[in-house]
């Protein structure tokens, strides 16, 4: 066994249920080295997944403490659960694009707007694929999917001028970074700052569905010319062939610009007690 | 003992900061915001905290989420806020997460008006999530020292089954004002017939599911136990499973882990049972103050009539409906919601006596007791006879 998994995976989700050439196992690798790279270990973090591929293969691979949300809720059960734990206990919640961008979505601006002290790592797979291969927020427009058999016909959060990071970065979250599934040490760096950042930090992963989106959507069954076209994704300089472009890297570094929730909440708090006391 | 003349929303603030809760995440609505204003202005005070969440389903989220991190928490609403709920209390159900949720019934459907008393939500107080297989616990004062014992005993009993309770008012209840005490002491408390249960933190390994167990405690994230809890049919050790045997004991636990135990969740409260009267008016909340009343003129102008007032709901109290009765149902509502479970419990008809967004008047009572003891149907309600 790998020393990550050996170090920080049950043994008994190991292996996953991923399909074959599917990016997120690269996904979750990443950030479990960035973990290795900053000394935690597992009494350190509780790790908590919401619904669909990433959620439903991540949930409880971590050797310590976990929760599987409702679809969509994990950022508020997180924000009660900032609360309860001690500060330096890190938080770090793994969603699929549907869950934090589309049915989470509320939630997630508002953990921003708090500036809640959690790291959010969306492994985005252009879609539902968990489900069978319906097209999501981030399907770019155009591709068939199951559910737009005559392509999508509505515009996502990665295209036309918008980017879901701009949105979170104006909502206030204070750490925002963007990476392919194929990425290296980079993906690994930005996942180390967003850990180790007090604040809301979130970390943007595209990764390969090759069962559906790669099958269906890029109509092909070579894993190769699928990655590839992923690849291709965050190459700006691969043409304008209509697909989405991205860079990848830190987007968004606000620092401690802003308060963090659940440490000035507390520490009000302990002011107003403070003051009840002296006046009682 | 403290004595204090406060609304029932105070005296619910007041039970919650007694029995420990250090955890509020609401979304302001009448009749109900009044739990968060107080509790807003209380929690600091005793080193705990209050949000207010962007909707009535991040607001329980983030309570279970409080929970699953060892804080009591509560929330509190009225019914538009708590089909809102439906989502993350399914989620403590299934989880055993104990929390505790106040719901103060208005007149609906969807806003109806906001400053009108209702009992819509009976039922949905016994379904408020999907999926089935679970049972649930729901108590319904009718004053606001009820409102303020029951909130404690809530938090017992949502630690003790490791489950949510709803406090199922109404907004009589929520907004009236009246007398009530609060023990000062743990003496005090005794004499008054409640107790706190401390948070407890389970172990591990195995979290789930000890068959029909009660004071089992719940999962604590954390600590670094290898806690682990899902929206998913749970192995005993908290991983996801689709093995219908592990189905069935999660189902079996849900359920029995109550019906085990109701004897600590029953409760009710009779008047002139004592002679098995031939009419036995039913109700719950604010309605049965009424009907007290009532009953209490009708025996002294000689009618066979006495009553009962459900104070906890849900495990339904099917035995006290095996009399030889006739029952009437009074309700905050124009359909019958309670008279169906009556119904059901007696295993014949019962009448209904509903009254939308006010309370029946006395003199109303008792004219259906007149004409059920002469052997007719309650009088029916105005727009029945007047417009079909």
């Amino acid at each position: 066994m790998d020393r990550l998994a050996k170090r920080y995976l049950r043994s008994r989700k190991i292996p996953g249920t991923t399909c074959s050439g599917c990016g997120l196992g690269q996904v979750h690798k990443k950030v479990l080295l960035a973990i290795e790279q900053l000394g935690l270990g597992t009494k350190d973090i509780v790790w908590g997944t919401g619904i669909g591929c990433a959620g439903r293969q991540i949930f409880n691979t971590w050797k310590g403490d976990n929760f599987a949300g409702t679809h969509g809720r994990v950022y508020a059960l997180a924000t009660g659960l900032r609360l309860a734990l001690p500060e330096e206990r890190k938080i770090i919640l793994t969603a699929g694009d549907g869950d934090a961008f589309g049915i989470g979505l509320l939630h997630l601006l508002h953990c921003a707007r708090r500036n809640l002290d959690v790291t959010v790592v969306v492994a985005d797979n252009f879609g539902c694929q968990s489900t069978g291969g319906q097209y999501g927020c981030t399907t770019p427009r155009g591709y068939v999917t199951d559910s737009s058999p005559y392509g999508v016909r509505e515009p996502g959060w990665l295209e036309n001028g918008l980017d879901i990071l701009d949105m979170l970065r104006d909502a206030g979250a204070t750490f925002l970074a963007r990476h392919s599934s194929f990425e290296g040490q980079s993906a690994v760096d930005s996942c180390a700052q967003a850990i180790r950042h007090k604040g809301f930090s979130l970390v943007h992963f595209i990764y390969p569905c090759v069962t559906h989106f790669g099958a269906v959507s890029l109509q092909s069954g070579d894993k190769a010319r699928i990655f590839r076209w992923f690849e291709g994704l965050f190459r700006p300089e691969a043409g304008n062939s209509g697909d989405p472009r991205f860079r990848s890297g830190v987007y968004h570094d606000a620092g401690s610009s802003r308060p963090e929730f659940a440490s000035s909440l507390k520490e009000w708090t302990r002011t107003v007690r403070r003051e009840a006391a002296g006046r009682d | 003992m403290r004595k204090l003349f406060d609304t029932g929303n105070a005296a619910i603030t007041e039970g919650a900061i007694l029995a420990g809760c250090s955890l509020f995440a609401g979304y302001p609505i009448t009749p109900a915001t009044e739990i968060a204003e107080n509790m807003s202005r209380r929690l600091p005070r005793v080193g705990g905290y209050y949000i207010q969440a962007e909707d009535e389903t991040a607001a329980l989220h983030i309570c279970i989420g409080g929970s699953l991190g060892g804080l009591k928490a509560m929330t509190a609403t009225s019914g538009p806020g708590y089909v809102l709920y439906a989502d993350p209390y399914g989620w403590a159900i299934g989880s055993e997460i104990p929390v505790v949720i106040v719901n103060a019934q208005r007149v609906g459907p969807v806003s109806g008006i906001t400053g009108a008393p209702g009992q819509g939500e009976f039922y949905l107080s016994r379904y408020p999530t999907h999926g089935g297989n679970f049972e649930t616990i729901v108590l319904a004062p009718n004053c606001a020292q009820e409102a303020f014992s029951m909130t404690v005993e809530a938090f017992s009993l949502a630690e003790r089954f490791r489950t949510p309770v709803t406090l199922l008012a109404d907004q009589l209840v929520t907004d009236g004002w009246e007398s009530f005490e609060i023990p000062e002491d743990a003496e005090e408390l005794r004499a008054a017939g409640l107790r706190v249960i401390p948070r407890y933190v389970h172990p591990g390994p195995r979290f789930y599911p000890f068959e029909d167990a009660l004071d089992v405690p719940p999962v604590v994230l954390g600590c670094g136990l290898g806690g682990a809890c899902s929206d998913w049919t749970p192995t005993e050790e908290g991983y996801d499973t689709e093995e219908r045997e592990a189905q069935m004991q999660h189902a079996h636990r849900l359920i029995h882990k109550i019906r085990a135990h109701r004897h600590l969740i029953d409760r009710h409260e009779g008047y002139g049972l004592e002679d098995e009267p031939d009419i036995v008016l039913v109700s719950y909340g604010s309605p049965s103050r009424v009907v007290r009343s009532a009953v209490t003129e009708a025996r002294r102008q000689g009618y066979s009539a006495g009553c009962i007032r459900l104070q906890s709901l849900w495990p339904f109290q099917d035995h006290l409906f095996r009399r030889n009765a006739v029952y009437l149902a009074v309700e905050l509502n124009a359909e019958g919601q309670l008279v169906r479970e009556i119904e059901r419990a007696a295993r014949r008809g019962a009448h209904f006596f509903g009254t939308c967004g006010e309370l029946p008047s006395v003199a109303a009572l008792l004219e259906a007791v007149r004409r059920l003891g002469e052997g007719h149907a309650p009088e029916p309600a105005r727009w029945e006879r007047e417009a079909w």
